[in-house]
This record gives C-alpha cells, structure tokens and sequence, in this order.
C-alpha cells in the first residue's frame, strides 16, 4: 500500500516538469482577446459619450474621436440650458415619495400575507400573483383613464390643486403597490422561524412590533433590494411620465433629457452628450454601491422599469 | 384544387350562411376539373407513399447509407419548405390584394369561425399525424389510410385558412405592419443576445483575471438609462456623412446610409430594389434599434447564464476530461444541456420583454423610419397620446398583442420546453 502511494507520487513528480513547460497558452489568449473586444464594444459607447461632452459642436458634427481641447464647461451650460436642477429635484422628490409609499404599503402587506390566517388569504395571494403574467401595455390604458377619473373626482372636492394630473400623486401613487415587491417580500417574511415569533408572543409581542422589530431587521437584504430597484425604475421612468405630465414642475429627469434632447438642444449635440453624463452618474454610484442587491435583484427575476 | 380552394372567394358573393358554405364545399368536388386534378393528386400521393414504404424497408438493409439518404432527404425536404413558404407567402399576398380590390367583406364571425374551423382540421391532422408515426408498424394499408386522411384533413384545413388573407385585408395596415416589425425585432433580437450572452459567459467562467471587473463592464449596457444610452447611439448612427459609422463605411468603401431615417429593408439596400418585399428583412433603421437592444441586453443575458454555470458540477467536466473530451464536447454535451433550464428562461423572458419593447424604440424612432420601427407598441402608445386618443382601440390592440405573446409563450413552452433538461 505505502509502495504504490510512493511510487505514485514519483510518477507525479516526474510529470510535473513537462506539464510547466506547456507551450504559449493560444486559448487563453485567445479567449482574453474576445472579453477585451467584447467588453470594448460594451464601453465604445460610454467612451464616445464621454469624449463627445466635452468638445463643440463642430468637432461633434465632424465625428472626431477626441478632444482638441475639453471644455469642461459644457457640463455647466447642459445642467442650466436642460434646467437639470429642476428635474433632478423632482425625480428625487419623485423616487423619495414613491419608496416610502412602496415600503408603507408592501411591507404589511407581504407580512400579512406571509404570516397571518385570515379569510380568503391564499386566493387573494394568487391574485396578486396573477397580475404579474398580464403586460404592463394591457394595464396602462385601465392605469391611465383610472388616473384621469380620480384627478377630476378629487379636483372637483379639493379645488385645482387637488388634481393628480400634473402632480405628484399620479407620478408615484400608481407604483406605490407592487405585487413582484410584495411578493418578494413574503417569500423572505414567510422563512421566519415560528419559534421567533411564539418567543415574541410570550413576551407580549403584537404583529405589529414583530414586524418593526424582528421582521424587517432580519429582511434588511431583500428591502435594500427593493429600494434599489424602486429607485432605477423611478429614475428611468418615461411612459407614465408622459402620459400624465406635460408641465415642468414635475417632470422627471428621464422625460426631461428626453425634451432636451428632441426639442431644446436639437442641434447641440454636445450639450446632450453632458447632460446624458449627468444623468448616468447618479444611477452608476447606486449600481456601484449596491452591486450585491442589483445582482440578487436581477436574479430573482426583477425587471428594469 | 383551386376551384376547391376558391370556396371563400365565391362564397363572399352570395348570401352567407355555414349551409351554403358546406353546400359549395361538395359541390366544388362534382366540378370536372376538380375531379380529374383530385384523380391525379391521389394517384401521385399514392405512389409517393408507396415508395417511401418501400424506401423504408430498404434502408433497413443497408445501414451503411442511411445518412446519405436520410441528409438527401433533409435537403430535400428543406428545398420542398422553402419553396411552400414562397408560395404560400406569394399566394397569401396576392390574395390579400386580391380581396382588397374586390372589396366585399364577409361577417366577421363568419370569419372567426371558418378560420377557427381551418385551424382546428390543422390540429387533428397533427394529432392523426403523430399517432400514425407512433403506430408505424401497424401494416401499411393502415398507415397509407392515415396519411391519405391527413392529407384530406390539411387540404380542407388549407381551404378554410385561405379566408386568413381575406380577413387580413380589411385589417388596419398600419397596424399589420407594426406586427411585422415587432416580430421582425424580437426573430432578430433575441437569438442574438442569448448567444452572444452564452458566449460571454463561457469565456468569462474560467479562471480568469479580472472576471469581476468584465462582469461590471459586460453589466453596464443594461444598467445605464436608455434615455441616455440612445442619445450616443442616434449620434454614432447619424444620417450624417461623418458620423463614426458611416466614417467606418467610408473606409470599407461602401456608401454612407441614412440609418435611423431609412426605412427600407437592408436585404433590399444590400441586393437591390429587385427582391420582392417579404424577403426585404429589417429596415436599416430597425436594424440600428436591434443593435442598441443587443448591446443592452447581451451583457445582461452573460450575467444570468453565469449564474446557470455555476450550477454545473465541475466533477463532470473532469470526468468527461478523463473520457478524452475536448473542450468543444464538453461544451457541447455537458454545459449546453445542464444551462438548457437558463437558457430557455431567458428565451421566454427576453421574447416576452422585446415584444413589448417601448422606451428603445420610442427614443431612436426618427422621421423617414418610422414605417420600420414602430412596432405595435409604439402605434399603441401613439394610439392614446395623440390629441383625440382612441381609448377603445388602443386597450383592444393591447389585448391582441397580450394573446399573441401568450401564445408564442404556450408554444415555446410546449416546443422548446421539452428539450429542457432538469438535472
């Protein structure tokens, strides 16, 4: 027995030698010249983003690559000719509202869901379920005429200012419920050990400080998640913006590029190029900061608003 | 045969009733014609049955050629399908013109029931069709008795169906088109990023340096705003002469294009204004909006299939290592079937997203191109947005894009579903 071992490892280490001297490694240079074309064709793009914002206009129209000399002032002109200090602030104020209600709401919900007994419980669930296999094309004329109907109800009690049109309760109120979010939650609230929650009861626990103080604690990860995902769609929304906004005051900052672009700097094209830079930034710290909840959040089957 | 098929086209000038519809139905048989075209037909078919059963008995000697015959077989059978789907696409557009100019409509539920009835002989033929390939020892009168049925069964199912361009003709054409284009998006779109996707992954999933930092890379396509990512892409493919690509062009030698603001087919801008207009392909501007989808969605599709790779044992790529596999049959027989559960979520769920692809499309869509880039959800969206929206319409044309996706769903699941392979 002890002869074989040894003599196996003879015959290892007599391989060895041949094995390092192994000729230029083909495939794997070959496979690192892929990633590298491909992960160029994937940052060209960005590049060209970048160097374009920082030239004029007729180095722009004359497709040059790079730069005569970068004039870093027109990340200052795009920010005031496309009024960004407006939009941002309303697709802050916007995103802010919008995950607030969404925690307010989803988080009892799923909790409800995950770990109460009530009436009818299950087939409500499967409902919730349900509306997330219809497209959200189908949904948006019932969304929209349901908005419009609600902003003339609530003008006609409220006065002008109480419409939802053009204001910031059709921007956020409709988004303030999501059954993926919901759903997503409960599965995390539903793998809570029961002896937590027996262990709370005993020592008085309601529901309700089960939820604030051992449910959500031990559910921080999916939340972040949540708010992650909250915040891009928010920020990137388009569709809905245009459809239920048509002033300033609280258009997002998607809708507002999006103007800029087609309407105000139609011919400046390096000023759409800074303002397209601005607003990437916030987005890329997020997906910086929160890379681990971005990946867990595509996995989980997340869409990107 | 065509005085059988012509039953819509005759049957759209007399009163219309399911009676007289069946009461043509036997009477095109008693034409004279018919009768003589129905002998010839049989005889043929008959004779082709005959000596494919023979065919098959004879293989079964000589093993030695089978593929040669089985690949002459295939190739004839894919020069046969490419021949019928010209036909069928020429026949379908002729009718379609044909009933333009005629003018008369039938009922629509009418319609919906002699299509509904055509598709319906298409679904028991297919079953008959299987059992009969199940049953293939059952002796060869039988089986000769079940394809003559079969065929009996599509030749009715064919006839029905013929209404489907009739019923095409009257519908909007915008929105036939739009159609068009949306499924002209997703057959070139989503193939695409999968396996560009596949393809980055494998090469990604090795032990590398800097994986995660390609993985960054590969991830930033998707993450970015389109809002912003578009603006690049409409500067980089500009109508204009010294925009990047058409810069590019000029180095290849080729003519710079008008990209976004061209809507004709790029087969057509390719070979000539001679092809007939269904082989036309994507227009160039739609092509630029496919690219800008890869590009997004390649790097996502990369980092959900290395989520699938890490999955897979490597024990067994060592064991196929030990059998004397290369790399290509490692791919081939252990990571294509063990990712074959990603890569058909990933089928469903990108078919699903590009079908209802809105924001890409919206932002790059440029006049001169419209006609090849609004897909039904644009013309949706466009439906409602403008000053007198038309509610009805647009929630209808939602429905109807909703059941074609659950179908293509239903069908992908049934077809591609099977080939999955669940560990």
């Amino acid at each position: 027995m002890a002869d074989t071992i040894r003599i196996s490892t003879a015959a290892a280490t007599t391989i060895q030698p041949i094995k390092q001297s192994k000729p230029f490694p083909t495939t794997k240079a070959l496979t690192y010249l892929i990633l590298i074309a491909g992960g160029l064709l994937c940052l060209l793009p960005f590049i060209w983003m970048l160097s374009w914002s920082l030239m004029n206009n007729f180095e722009v129209i004359a497709g040059r690559f790079i730069p005569a000399t970068p004039i870093w002032q027109n990340y200052a002109t795009a920010w005031d000719t496309a009024q960004f200090s407006r939009f941002m602030w309303n697709s802050v104020r916007i995103t802010a509202i919008t995950i607030t209600g969404l925690l307010l709401f989803c988080i009892p919900a799923a909790y409800a869901f995950a770990r109460m007994r009530f009436w009818g419980r299950n087939v409500i669930f499967a409902l919730f379920l349900a509306t997330l296999m219809i497209p959200d094309i189908v949904t948006l004329i019932p969304n929209l005429l349901t908005v419009v109907w609600i902003s003339r109800l609530s003008e006609s009690i409220f006065g002008p200012g109480g419409a939802w049109l053009n204001n910031w309760q059709s921007l956020t109120i409709p988004f303030m419920a999501s059954a993926f979010t919901i759903f997503l939650l409960r599965q995390f609230f539903a793998q809570i050990p029961n002896d937590l929650w027996d262990a709370a009861r005993i020592d008085g626990a309601t529901h309700l400080t089960f939820l604030r103080y051992i449910a959500i604690p031990l559910s921080r990860a999916p939340i972040m998640t949540i708010v992650t995902f909250a915040f891009i769609g928010s920020w990137n929304s388009l569709v809905w913006p245009l459809l239920v906004v048509n002033t300033d005051e609280w258009r997002p900052v998607a809708f507002g590029l999006t103007k800029f672009v087609q309407t105000d700097a139609g011919d400046e094209f390096h000023l759409q190029m800074a303002a397209s830079v601005i607003m990437i930034i916030p987005l890329l710290i997020v997906y910086f900061l929160t890379q681990k909840q971005f990946t867990a959040g595509i996995y989980s089957g997340g869409v990107k608003g | 045969m065509p005085l059988i098929l012509d039953v819509p086209a005759r049957l759209r000038g007399q009163s219309i009733t399911q009676g007289a519809f069946v009461n043509e139905f036997y009477a095109s048989f008693s034409f004279p014609q018919s009768i003589a075209a129905g002998n010839l037909m049989l005889a043929l078919i008959i004779t082709a049955v005959i000596m494919t059963v023979m065919w098959s008995r004879l293989i079964r000697h000589e093993q030695a050629t089978h593929w040669l015959i089985t690949a002459w077989t295939a190739g004839m059978l894919l020069m046969g399908g490419a021949w019928a789907l010209m036909l069928t696409i020429l026949e379908a557009s002729t009718s379609i013109a044909a009933s333009l100019a005629a003018g008369v409509e039938m009922p629509i539920w009418t319609q919906v029931l002699i299509i509904g009835a055509g598709t319906g002989l298409v679904g028991i033929a297919l079953w008959l069709w299987q059992r009969t390939l199940h049953n293939h020892a059952a002796g060869s009168r039988t089986f000769i008795l079940r394809v003559l049925a079969v065929i009996l069964l599509v030749v009715g199912a064919v006839t029905l169906i013929r209404e489907l361009p009739a019923a095409f003709a009257d519908a909007d054409q915008s929105v036939l088109r739009s159609f068009n284009v949306t499924f002209m998006f997703t057959l070139f779109s989503v193939p695409l990023q999968i396996s560009l996707g596949l393809a980055l992954a494998v090469l990604l999933f090795q032990n590398l340096k800097g994986k995660s930092l390609f993985r960054v890379v590969f991830f930033l396509p998707y993450v970015t705003p389109f809002v912003a990512t578009s603006v690049v892409f409409s500067l980089l493919f500009s109508h204009n002469p010294s925009s990047p690509i058409n810069q590019l062009l000029r180095a290849l030698s080729i003519e710079p294009q008008n990209w976004l603001r061209e809507s004709r087919g790029i087969f057509t801008l390719i070979l000539g204004d001679g092809i007939p207009d269904f082989l036309a392909g994507p227009g160039l501007a739609l092509l630029v909006i496919i690219l800008f989808n890869v590009w997004i969605y390649a790097g996502y599709s990369a980092v959900i299939f290395l989520a699938g790779l890490g999955g897979i044992e490597n024990d067994l790529y060592e064991a196929a290592r030990i059998d004397g596999a290369n790399g290509w049959h490692q791919f081939r027989f252990i990571t294509l079937p063990l990712l074959s559960p990603t890569t058909f979520f990933l089928l469903l769920v990108s078919t699903i997203g590009t079908f209802q692809t809105f924001t890409q499309i919206f932002l790059l869509r440029k006049p001169g191109g419209y006609q090849a880039v609004d897909t039904l959800n644009i013309y949706i969206f466009n439906e409602i947005q403008r000053d007198s929206p038309n509610f009805g319409y647009g929630s209808a044309l939602a429905f109807v894009l909703f059941g074609v996706i659950l179908v293509l769903t239903v069908l992908q699941n049934r077809v591609a579903g099977r080939k999955v392979f669940y560990g």
